[in-house]
């Protein structure tokens, strides 16, 4: 408990000490990854279920946010909130797909990887509303509502910093509120042996497509904070190797917390730019120290730490 | 490894913020490009350029602007055509390391997400790179800190619009099948010939392919069935090569038309080919017999790097590569300051330089240099035109 | 029309052969051994890049150039697996994850060796046969035929024999097998060697067919994964007749719709096996 106090605390403590704008940054992105990579979380290290799904969700509600905003002069916010109905109804079409039918793990990941696919290679090509691979500029600004000034653009390396660690608090809260309740037990339940889990009356096909539906409605708003956030979107975003990446998080944060994902995405967003090695060799390094984790590490770092204390009898 | 420099950075970041760069006698030159990764052919001869040139101007002393004398610092980082990499990088090079002058990016996608940041110190920067979508902002007000160093097809000192002319002056051709992969280089080729193509009264067709594509004969045969007299394939060699190839092979088209790429295609595909027409910002293996600054060029480069010349990678070193080192110190003296970029961008604008390359910009911002037209004929026999704008 | 159709129909299914080739090698490791080689495409880079080093660098006429070729990619397979795969074993996520560790590391190190420059080896057999309008490459007609035939032995070489039996039963319960006198290690050993080997194999028909860059693997093990998948995990036949099919819906597809959706034709088809016919077209239920 302590130890998620101080991981917070210190999050919301950093930008008095650090002003840099060049590590700020890399905070900024570690926050809206982590978004994602919590959220995957829900879905694999929690109930199970490896979806290849997130980058399709991410890339869609990054357009669809922006050109909501754009098309029907909507704030920030109000266009999320669209984006995010669209991922749902988007996850439960596909979820009730693969879950009706029952697909095993490695199915499911194939499955969804398949639709992710179709999704971006119909973004790319509907150049009439996401200008395909020329990509779209995002000009505009999510606004807040400050106390004394009205509503204000967020501009800035220590506002966005705020804002994207808010809605990363507000994800892990939901995320926690979710484990912590019924739900949260009948996801274990199918994570541990779904055969056992249907014969206990969990509805397994119902509650794996809540979670992969939740899981989905808030990695959304990854999509929209990353698109205005770096002021530009093309169908890059769902490709695959974003899935690759947030699975790498997870798994070196530690899959199964709701902490780990967000250590995973620091470690691997911000390792790039420590490491002073020519391109090729850090790669390499970067391939090296996923195998290393996955065979000498394989709950993560977190799991590990947590693994450490509980056997100190912490 | 994490170098306990890094880490001492770090932490000093940390403590004191935003370091001043106090450039004594140093200039600091950033550069983003693709390095590595599936784009890497793009910011590879560029890097490698720039390296060179940094190297023989310390190597030689440095160089003098007013009574001190400076040598470059230069700190290239590898974006991995990565957007979000750039991002970072691109607030590393200008705030930790203080670095005024920024080579790159060539790659769109990249350039359009540090666009905004760049902006914001509009003024105190100056960057300039090959990338096609840089072409958009160049010249437009809040975008002074921005060049482009690579030269546009169309307009009037467009190479593009020349070569189609050419085109249909000695072959007459009316049908042109444009074959591009989706991506921004093949969208903004689709925005400068089709309108071109239409105002010259040819007909054409356009294809797009998916990137990553090896085999083309789906699409080949498609357009094959519609009699083109040129097939206008795409801009990267690791394409062309496939493309000519399978094109070849099938007999039924054998005449290519090419604003990208290199001669290679053509040349290992000599024997099938009716006509091979290609744009090169420089066609080497010729211009090392003919200039002596080619050859000086070639032979640094091979001392320098210890491997053999990339004939077919050699013209990209047409954007923010080489020559453009040189350039920058040229203007830094004319402009008497390495600290002012507004000041050095004025110069530079107002100067033409000469050296592998005859360079000189647009009233906005674009580059002009001189470049060569290839024709390639069945069997082997080479034409080459050289074009000089200046 | 015709023409067309039956030409990229033919063209799809030497395509395919290609994408059989590297399924079968995912359908074996899988198959038998539990393990999810996601990295078979690094193999096939790895066959593709010393065929072309030895037969263009070196000097040695292609058809001899081959052979070391797929010994360097089944190496390098062994070293994999001594070192990391055995480890994933049944593991699903574990292997993807190692996988997806050697793909940085293979793709990076050709990388530094060849640089992201691509090459082209010289043309081993130019020309095309010609039938009617369509124009078949000879060389890809060659490729074809190595891998029906290289498919077709493995099939009878396991099916037929002790070994393959024994691979089966080690498929089944290891345990058991090892008590039936099944010497597991070295099984697993001898699959991991040969589907790397036959992943190189692959490359070395690739490099006589296309243009060589690190990346290159990449495309093929997500279509030899799909193929292996729409032909059944498991069935060795199954790769080649998935990896067929796949090439020809893809090339046939191509003709009708647009060419920009070509890989979505596949997935398509991948989907709706998955969801009706889990085990594949030809797979056991």
């Amino acid at each position: 408990m302590t130890g998620q106090a101080l991981l917070w605390g210190g999050l919301y403590a950093l930008p008095i000490f650090v002003r840099s704008d060049f590590l700020l940054t890399i905070f900024i992105f570690t926050f809206i990854y982590g978004i994602l990579a919590v959220t995957f979380d829900l879905i694999f290290g929690f109930t199970g279920q490896l979806s290849m799904f997130h980058p399709a969700v991410f890339g869609v509600s990054a357009y669809m946010t922006h050109l909501l905003a754009v098309h029907y002069k909507l704030p920030f916010w109000a266009a999320t909130v669209p984006s995010a109905a669209a991922a749902i109804v988007l996850a439960i079409i596909v979820g009730s797909i693969c879950f009706k039918f029952r697909l095993k793990t490695f199915y499911f990941a194939v499955v969804t990887l398949a639709f992710a696919e179709m999704i971006r290679l119909g973004v790319m090509n509907w150049n009439s509303v996401t200008n395909g691979t020329l990509g779209l500029v995002v000009a505009g600004k999510p606004t807040i509502y400050w106390p004394g000034s009205g509503i204000v653009p967020v501009k800035g390396p220590i506002a966005w910093y705020y804002l994207t660690l808010v809605c990363l608090s507000l994800t892990v809260l939901v995320c926690a509120r979710c484990l912590r309740s019924w739900m949260g037990r009948c996801f274990g339940a199918i994570r541990l042996n779904e055969d056992l889990a249907r014969t206990l009356g969990i509805n397994v096909f119902r509650y794996k497509l809540l979670s992969f539906a939740i899981g989905n409605a808030l990695a959304s708003f990854a999509g929209g904070l990353y698109g205005y956030y770096t002021g530009y979107i093309d169908p890059g975003y769902l490709g695959i190797n974003q899935s690759m990446e947030v699975l790498a998080m997870v798994l070196l944060g530690g899959q199964g917390t709701l902490v780990g994902p967000i250590v995973g995405s620091l470690v691997l967003t911000g390792l790039p730019h420590a490491i002073d090695l020519r391109a090729e060799v850090r790669s390499i390094l970067y391939g090296a120290i996923l195998i290393f984790t996955i065979l000498v590490m394989p709950r993560g770092i977190v799991g590990t730490l947590n693994a450490w204390r509980s056997r100190r009898g912490a | 490894m994490i170098t306990v420099r890094s880490l001492v950075i770090a932490l000093t970041i940390l403590v004191l913020g935003p370091l001043s760069a106090n450039a004594q006698d140093v200039v600091k030159i950033g550069q983003i490009e693709a390095q590595t990764g599936a784009n890497a052919i793009y910011g590879w001869m560029s890097s490698q350029g720039t390296a060179l040139a940094v190297d023989e101007i310390n190597k030689g002393g440095g160089f003098k602007v007013g009574n001190k004398t400076y040598k470059i610092q230069l700190i290239a980082l590898d974006t991995r055509g990565e957007p979000k990499e750039a991002t970072v990088q691109l607030k590393r090079l200008v705030e930790v390391d203080g670095a005024k002058y920024i080579f790159g990016p060539f790659l769109s996608n990249v350039f359009l997400a540090v666009r905004p940041y760049a902006g914001e110190f509009n003024g105190k920067l100056l960057m300039w790179g090959g990338a096609t979508r840089i072409h958009d902002y160049v010249g437009t007000p809040g975008h002074e800190f921005l060049m482009r160093t690579w030269n546009w097809d169309a307009g009037k000192n467009g190479f593009g619009e020349l070569m189609v002319d050419n085109l249909v002056k000695t072959t007459g051709a009316k049908k042109i099948a444009m074959l591009f992969q989706n991506d921004q280089g093949g969208k903004v080729l689709e925005d400068i010939y089709v309108p071109m193509f239409k105002a010259k009264g040819i007909e054409y067709r356009l294809d797009y392919f998916e990137p990553g594509t090896k085999d083309f004969s789906a699409v080949l045969a498609k357009i094959a069935a519609w009699k083109p007299d040129f097939l206008f394939p795409s801009y990267a060699d690791s394409y062309l090569y496939d493309i000519v190839r399978q094109a070849t092979e099938s007999g039924q088209l054998t005449k290519f038309f090419l604003v990208r790429g290199s001669l290679g295609p053509g040349l290992k595909n000599k024997d099938g080919i009716g006509e091979y027409m290609v744009y090169v910002p420089k066609y080497f293996e010729e211009a090392e017999k003919k200039d002596p600054k080619v050859a000086k060029f070639i032979k640094s480069y091979k001392d320098f790097y210890k491997r053999d010349f990339p004939y077919d990678q050699a013209p990209l070193c047409s954007a923010s590569c080489y020559d453009h080192v040189y350039m920058l110190v040229e203007a830094m003296k004319k402009a008497g300051t390495v600290d002012d970029p507004a000041a050095v961008r004025k110069a530079l604008m107002s100067m033409t330089y000469d050296g592998m390359w005859r360079i000189r910009f647009d009233e906005k911002g674009e580059a002009v240099f001189n470049f060569d037209v290839v024709r390639l004929k069945k069997g082997g026999a080479l034409e080459v035109t050289h074009i000089n704008p200046n | 029309m015709t023409q067309l159709v039956l030409g990229q129909a033919l063209n799809g299914a030497i395509i395919g052969a290609m994408y059989g080739i590297i399924a079968l090698g995912i359908t074996l490791t899988f198959g038998i051994t539990g393990i999810v080689n996601f990295a078979l495409g690094e193999f096939m880079m790895i066959g593709a890049y010393a065929t072309y080093a030895l037969a263009d660098r070196g000097g040695l006429p292609y058809p001899v150039a081959v052979v070391p070729a797929c010994l360097i990619a089944a190496a390098a397979g062994y070293l994999s697996n001594k070192a990391f795969f055995r480890f994933t074993r049944n593991n699903l996520v574990n292997g993807l994850l190692v996988s997806i560790g050697l793909i940085s590391i293979f793709e990076s190190a050709s990388m530094l060796l060849w640089t992201a420059t691509p090459v082209e080896m010289h043309f081993v057999l130019p020309g095309a046969l010609r039938l009617g309008d369509i124009g078949l490459p000879k060389m890809k007609l060659v490729v074809f035929a190595v891998i029906v035939a290289v498919i077709v032995a493995t099939y009878f070489a396991l099916a037929r024999t002790w070994l393959g039996r024994a691979s089966f039963a080690y498929a089944q319960n290891p345990e058991a097998a090892m008590l039936m006198g099944v010497h597991t290690p070295r099984l697993e050993t001898a699959v991991m060697l040969y589907s790397t080997g036959l992943a190189g194999l692959g490359g070395a028909l690739y490099a006589s067919l296309y243009s060589l860059e690190p990346a290159m693997g990449g495309v093929y093990v997500l279509k030899g994964m799909e193929a292996a998948i729409l032909g059944g995990i498991g069935s060795l036949m199954g790769s080649l007749w998935g990896g067929v099919i796949l090439g020809v819906i893809e090339g046939v597809g191509s003709i009708f719709l647009p060419t920009a959706f070509r890989d979505a034709y596949g997935l398509a088809v991948l989907v709706a096996i998955l969801l009706f016919r889990p085990s594949g077209l030809f797979g056991d239920e």
